[in-house]
């Protein structure tokens, strides 16, 4: 019984791994699409990984980027970059889903 | 990858199109190392890009492409900043050879006066001469001292230089026009470099409304230091307003007028703009005239540990629109101060002016800090808080701990 119950545990911890890597897979797939389709900011942005070459904001292989920071940047905007969140340009999911893949990949 | 292109270039229709639109990331994140022995390269292998590979990798704080700090010891120790050790902070790409064309065929019109015209580079060398000391600026200088989240490149002081400017007086220009035509309340300064990209103007464009009297002073320059004036720093003409933070000082200058409203462009409308946290809006003030201010840049936390005995503390200051009357120094975190001495040329009131004091340290630690006044203001002690982290003049941020051994 007591094997049982811990094959039983093992089982659900495995499961979460698999869900969460697949999660995280799915946010790559979907966040490069957000990004170079869109949102835009393939248009303003070199980021190697999505092979967009826009130069107008920073070139993104050159920083590195805390999830939080790109989500704070693409909900307020600056400059001449547009406000994704507060002018409803994106949704909450998609601003934490472009917001992971940028910060996965820029950097990198 | 063929496909992926064809997606970018769809992307890039709606984007002009005005309903997908561009992205921005500056380098809010970037960690910046403050020791310039390693300064920010770590691997040695991340260079500069291209459009400033011409300077002093060893000086600049790189936050990103688009944002380079001078490190607080590069500043500069003969008052004049050189060219390879300036800050850059561009809101648009840089404009490429290519793009700008034969410099001497650079155009600006003069509009908001009585005989509207369009110059080019060669006519305005013609018009008139002068050289000039300005404090080039960023409004968020000091930006990386804010403890509240804020957005931008985290600057502590190093977004501002002292430059030498060579071109035309802008009074010489518009006396060229006839004067300023009707009740113009603002010179308002246009940039081109956003033509390139294709952005729609009203997002893009850096067009800044200043009081009207800033063109007594003001100048177009083509010349930097000495050397005609670089791509990356607004080549081959800029607009120059002496005491204004650096926003006001349009690069690839296309346009001046004189105006009874100021721009409704992002840049001067809604960006800019200081605001209490959490606030923001067009009511609030814009970025203009800067605050006295100074700092120390030498010894440093960059410099290592001081010896001990003799110790010469050297830095810059600056009195914003008036001329900075004297700097104080504190090596005990402000308990007690002790006035510096100015060194060097006196520039005019636009530039900063390097301080000294000569003291004894015995090993210990200590906190340096400097404090300016310009007769009417002095710094304060303390950040004014602000949504976006601009125009910091509070001297303790400011300060430096060093160790003497």
């Amino acid at each position: 019984m007591k094997i049982s119950k811990f094959l039983l545990i093992l089982f659900f911890i495995f499961s979460a791994n698999i869900q969460k890597s697949f999660s995280d897979d799915d946010k790559m797939i979907k966040g490069l699409e957000i990004f170079n389709e869109i949102a835009g900011c393939a248009g303003c942005h070199i980021l190697k990984a999505a092979g967009s070459e826009g130069n107008v904001g920073p070139n993104l292989d050159t920083v590195s980027l805390t999830e939080d920071s790109v989500k704070e940047m693409v909900t307020y905007g600056l400059g001449v970059m547009p406000a994704y969140g507060e002018e409803n340009i994106l949704t909450k999911e998609q601003i934490d889903i472009v917001s992971f893949y940028v910060a996965n990949t820029a950097g990198k | 990858m063929k496909k992926r292109r064809q997606k970018l270039n769809l992307n890039r229709r709606n984007f002009l199109s005005g309903t997908a639109t561009l992205a921005g990331l500056a380098a809010t994140a970037s960690v910046v190392p403050i020791n310039i022995s390693n300064a920010n390269h770590k691997d040695g292998s991340k260079g500069l890009p291209d459009f400033i590979s011409w300077k002093d990798r060893n000086a600049l704080i790189v936050h990103s492409d688009k944002g380079i700090e001078t490190h607080r010891s590069a500043i500069g120790e003969s008052l004049i900043t050189p060219n390879r050790n300036v800050y850059i902070r561009n809101n648009m790409p840089t404009m490429s050879d290519k793009q700008i064309g034969d410099r001497n065929n650079w155009k600006v019109s003069i509009q908001g006066v009585k005989n509207p015209k369009t110059f080019t580079l060669a006519q305005l060398k013609k018009m008139g001469h002068t050289t000039m000391a300005t404090i080039l600026q960023c409004s968020g200088n000091g930006r990386g001292f804010f403890e509240h989240k804020v957005r931008g490149s985290q600057w502590k002081t190093g977004a501002a230089a002292c430059v030498l400017w060579t071109g035309v007086p802008l009074m010489k220009v518009v006396d060229a026009c006839g004067g300023i035509d009707g009740s113009a309340v603002f010179m308002t300064s246009a940039g081109v470099d956003h033509e390139p990209t294709g952005l729609d103007p009203k997002k893009a464009m850096v067009e800044r409304s200043v009081p009207k009297k800033v063109y007594k002073d003001a100048m177009l320059a083509w010349e930097m230091n000495g050397v005609p004036l670089p791509n990356a720093h607004g080549g081959p003409l800029r607009m120059v307003t002496p005491g204004y933070f650096g926003i006001n000082n349009v690069k690839h200058l296309g346009k001046v007028a004189f105006t009874t409203k100021e721009s409704s462009v992002k840049y001067m409308k809604s960006s800019y703009r200081i605001s209490p946290i959490g606030k923001k809006g067009s009511q609030y003030p814009s970025c203009w005239e800067m605050p006295v201010k100074s700092w120390i840049t030498r010894p440093t936390d960059e410099t290592g540990t001081v010896k001990a005995g003799k110790v010469q503390i050297v830095g810059v200051a600056m009195g914003g629109t008036r001329k900075v009357r004297s700097v104080k120094v504190s090596v005990d975190g402000g308990k007690s101060w002790k006035r510096a001495r100015f060194v060097g040329p006196d520039l005019g009131k636009y530039a900063w002016r390097q301080f000294v004091l000569e003291t004894t340290l015995t090993s210990g630690t200590y906190n340096i800090a400097s404090l300016a006044s310009n007769g009417s203001d002095k710094q304060p002690e303390l950040r004014m808080e602000n949504r976006r982290g601009y125009a910091h003049n509070g001297w303790k941020d400011h300060s430096v701990n060093i160790t003497v051994v």
